[in-house]
């Protein structure tokens, strides 16, 4: 069923029953890698190489919370209490990709962070922007908008440390990783989540779609910079070789396995330092 | 203005409304174009733009005086 085919939802209670977790779910895992990645950037402030790169994470920090406070926000449409869920869950209990577990060590970290993971996550919403939950259509434009800087800035740094045999190095080690990550986390190509959300009309793209959209955009960049990471053929299509055990795959957390934030990250994001400030 | 090796700079110009002439607002040093769009963007952000562009100050060409374009007094020339 297509968008246009399905009938529009104004608000949760007009999405079908079976549909609705299935499109929380995405929310609030677009919500907590937004307020993690954000978290990341922040950290970057004042170590990032140039001043005008830390300008750039702090804007881009504040960008990350304001979406994921958007998106938080639209979860009590579905009968979820956003305070709980931005202060009061586990570690196990956060959808976000396992990427964000930890801060990077290196300034490369945070680019394969911002080039790669940042882009994903717009790829996703991206799809979003036709969905038959209406709410999300306005919001999803003012994101985007946002985002292209996001996305400039990432290009940029890959380009930038490329040019150095040292840098490149670094890149190497750091996008490596991230790339199977990100690739894997649009999910197992059918049954999953995703496959249903884009099925019935919510989103546009299923896995594999989704794939494919985010390889054009990021693989030319990876392979002008020297990353033997993604091909093309003949100039067409962007694939990548990496091909993954999905027997673990959870469909709703988006990773494999019990992992999860460590307890440094899960203090910071839950905001436990500033507890007894809890208005309600 | 110095910078960094392997860094350029950018000038920036912007309008706030389709009607508005482009004005040259600013300068920023950034290793490529990429990331001068973004730091111009992100930087000068306390307006809401309806415009911004930058060009390297290199592509400026000097018309009636000797010195390098945008230069605002001797101790800022290079």
């Amino acid at each position: 069923m297509s968008a246009a085919e399905a009938a529009g939802c104004r608000t949760a209670d007009d999405v079908p029953e079976d549909l609705r977790d299935d499109l929380a779910s995405l929310l609030l895992s677009l919500a907590d890698n937004k307020r993690l990645l954000g978290m990341r950037y922040a950290e970057w402030l004042l170590g990032a190489p140039t001043l005008e790169a830390g300008i750039a994470c702090s804007a881009m920090a504040q960008d990350e919370w304001g979406h994921s406070r958007i998106l938080y926000a639209m979860l009590k449409d579905f009968g979820k209490d956003p305070g709980q869920l931005e202060h009061e869950r586990e570690a196990g209990q956060y959808l976000s990709i396992e990427l964000l577990d930890e801060p990077p060590a290196e300034w490369s970290g945070l680019v394969a962070l911002n080039f790669l993971l940042d882009t994903a996550l717009s790829v996703q919403i991206e799809s979003l922007k036709e969905s038959r939950f209406e709410p999300l259509h306005y919001k999803v434009r003012k994101v985007l908008e946002e985002e292209r800087f996001h996305f400039e800035h990432g290009r940029g740094w890959l380009a930038r440390l490329a040019q150095t045999p040292a840098g490149l190095r670094s890149l190497d080690g750091a996008l490596t990783p991230a790339w199977r990550s990100c690739l894997q986390w649009f999910g197992a190509p059918d049954g999953g989540l995703i496959a249903r959300l884009s099925e019935e009309g919510i989103s546009d793209a299923g896995p594999d779609e989704l794939r494919a959209r985010w390889l054009t955009r990021v693989g030319p960049i990876v392979m002008e910079a020297g990353l033997g990471l993604a091909e093309s053929e003949d100039g067409g299509a962007w694939r990548s070789s990496a091909d993954f055990d999905w027997s673990k795959w959870d469909s709703a957390r988006r990773r494999s396995g019990d992992g999860a934030l460590n307890s440094e990250t899960l203090a910071a994001v839950r905001g436990d330092k500033n507890r007894a400030m809890l208005m309600d | 203005m110095g910078h960094l090796s392997g860094e350029y700079l950018y000038e920036i110009f912007a309008r706030q409304k389709r009607e508005d002439r482009l004005e040259h607002i600013g300068t920023i040093s950034a290793p490529n174009a990429a990331l001068a769009r973004a730091y111009a963007w992100q930087t000068y952000d306390e307006q809401k733009w309806f415009e911004m562009v930058v060009a390297p100050r290199e592509a400026f060409e000097a018309v009636n005086r000797d010195e390098e374009p945008f230069t605002l007094s001797p101790a800022e020339a290079r």
